[in-house]
């Protein structure tokens, strides 16, 4: 598979490379490892006419632990990551989620964290051959008035599969946006649109920088269920954050529970996570229950594109968010 | 859209190419430089047959554009021989019959090489992660994960080969 023809940047520093984006706007796409962009673009889904590659741009690849919070550049790639102590001890999800992206030669130097939260929604009738699509109208995504995935829809339904994304808006974490004279800091809860063609509220001549996690005093987990474990994206994923009560450690103070791959970004789920407020870690019945809501309010927003049955997905984030609360239970008493 | 002139260090040597901005390292090596070891066989990094190295870790070379390489150090599968000698792994994916079609071998052999570079003993739980990201539809695997096994330890007994252990220590859970 040829890609389409582009001119290739290769801006030196940050800077250069936000006049690029601000001179340039649509007409340019930032690669960063290539493993989701370079893949769109074989396909015919995506052709700019310009490339900025982020390769020289060693500033953005770090990871550090500042005042209470860990930033992540956003080009650090997911080995780094995994290898990192800080991440394993204090932000558990992210390490787990990280692991399970793509496979060991896709995590050395090639992917990044910044191209697996900015990786684009997929939807098995639209992420097809240009051949395959050629042989019938176009849906909303590929710039037609069309839903395959659910009948009559107004809007692309697109499936936001990012491990990455779904496990950080679980530890609460933030994005800063550099564009050219300034940059800005968004919550990932406020991060995404619902709108499937372009999921993400940020503009053309914005760059995703920096990522930072706060830490709480909490322990995370993360589950993902996908037909192979290397390279497939999941199919039903969930993050949890459980923090414990200053006064009685075997107490919950607060709990964050997101479910991803059901819908057009990762699913904060605000009526299970403060289900758990005040409950005890060793109550399984507490996370069944949390589990169940979980469950039922993250069904309406799925649609069925990303392979397996509708039904199976709806009742295996029963089982992601209930495996990942247990996990992130037994890691906050030890 | 312009050809641009780069240089590649591959397998230790200097390769003075011209390439277009959309050619992949894969396209560069089997099209322009003649090094057809590395397959294609999927195109988006799913199935790992063009698998090599750069700067001693495995990536995909059909995900990778040819500029991205200039001033990494690449390894193909045509750099694991030394002349006619084979290396380790490669006489062991022969004694263990790895090799069916062998469209996967050169992508499986890179990917073991990288494994065992920093890795030398690596149990069965190791070396099946390390090869998850490459898929072969002959061999089953088990052939495969007992010739990487075997090629880091081949002082072992193994009747198989003769010269080395077939059992592949078991993961400790």
């Amino acid at each position: 598979m040829r890609l389409p023809r582009f001119d290739y940047l290769e801006p030196a520093n940050l800077e250069e490379t936000l006049d690029l984006l601000s001179t340039h706007r649509d007409d340019v796409k930032i690669l960063a490892g290539g493993t989701d962009l370079l893949v769109r673009m074989k396909k015919g889904l995506l052709k700019p006419k310009k490339l900025i590659s982020l390769k020289a741009l060693d500033e953005l690849s770090y990871i550090k632990e500042e005042n209470g919070v860990i930033k992540i550049g956003s080009r650090t790639s997911l080995s780094d990551i995994i290898h990192s102590n800080l991440i394993q001890k204090k932000a558990e999800a992210l390490f787990q989620a990280c692991e399970k992206i793509g496979a060991v030669t896709i995590q050395h130097c090639r992917g990044t964290i910044g191209g697996n939260i900015l990786q684009d929604n997929r939807c098995h009738h639209y992420n097809q051959s240009e051949f395959h699509r050629s042989g019938r109208q176009a849906c909303h995504k590929d710039g037609g008035k069309i839903c395959y995935a659910r009948d009559e829809a107004d809007r692309c339904n697109s499936t936001c599969q990012s491990d990455g994304a779904t496990a950080l808006m679980a530890i609460g974490a933030n994005l800063t946006l550099a564009q050219k004279g300034g940059e800005r800091t968004v919550d990932l809860d406020n991060f995404y649109t619902t709108d499937g063609i372009m999921p993400f509220a940020m503009e053309s001549h914005e760059l995703l920088k920096e990522i930072a996690i706060p830490i709480q005093g909490a322990k995370s987990a993360y589950k993902r269920l996908a037909y192979r474990s290397a390279i497939d994206y999941p199919i039903v994923c969930a993050g949890v954050l459980l923090k414990p009560s200053d006064t009685d450690k075997n107490k919950i103070a607060d709990a964050r529970i997101v479910v991803g791959a059901m819908g057009r970004a990762p699913l904060f789920l605000a009526k299970a996570s403060s289900s758990l407020k005040g409950k005890n870690l060793t109550d399984k019945d507490a996370f069944k229950n949390a589990a169940d809501i979980s469950m039922n309010s993250a069904a309406p927003f799925a649609v069925h594109n990303v392979g397996a049955t509708l039904e199976y997905r709806c009742d295996m984030v029963f089982e992601m968010v209930f495996q990942a609360l247990e996990q992130a239970a037994i890691a906050v008493k030890k | 859209m312009e050809k641009i002139q780069i240089t590649l260090d591959i397998n230790n040597k200097p390769y003075d190419v011209r390439v277009y901005p959309n050619d992949t390292l894969l396209e560069v090596l089997r099209d322009e430089l003649d090094l057809t070891g590395s397959k294609e066989s999927c195109g988006e990094g799913v199935c790992g047959s063009c698998t090599v190295h750069m700067d001693g870790k495995p990536v995909r070379s059909c995900l990778t554009l040819a500029l991205e390489a200039v001033g990494s150090k690449i390894k193909t599968v045509e750099g694991l021989a030394s002349g006619e000698d084979l290396s380790d792994l490669q006489q062991s994916f022969i004694d263990h019959g790895a090799v069916q079609c062998g469209f996967c071998t050169p992508g499986m052999l890179m990917s073991a090489d990288a494994l065992l570079n920093v890795n030398p003993r690596p149990d069965e739980k190791t070396i099946r992660k390390a090869l998850a990201g490459n898929i072969c539809r002959c061999t089953g695997y088990a052939k495969i994960v007992e010739a990487v096994a075997h090629a880091g330890n081949p002082q072992d007994h193994c009747p198989d080969c003769k010269t080395g252990s077939k059992t592949v220590s078991k993961t400790k859970e």
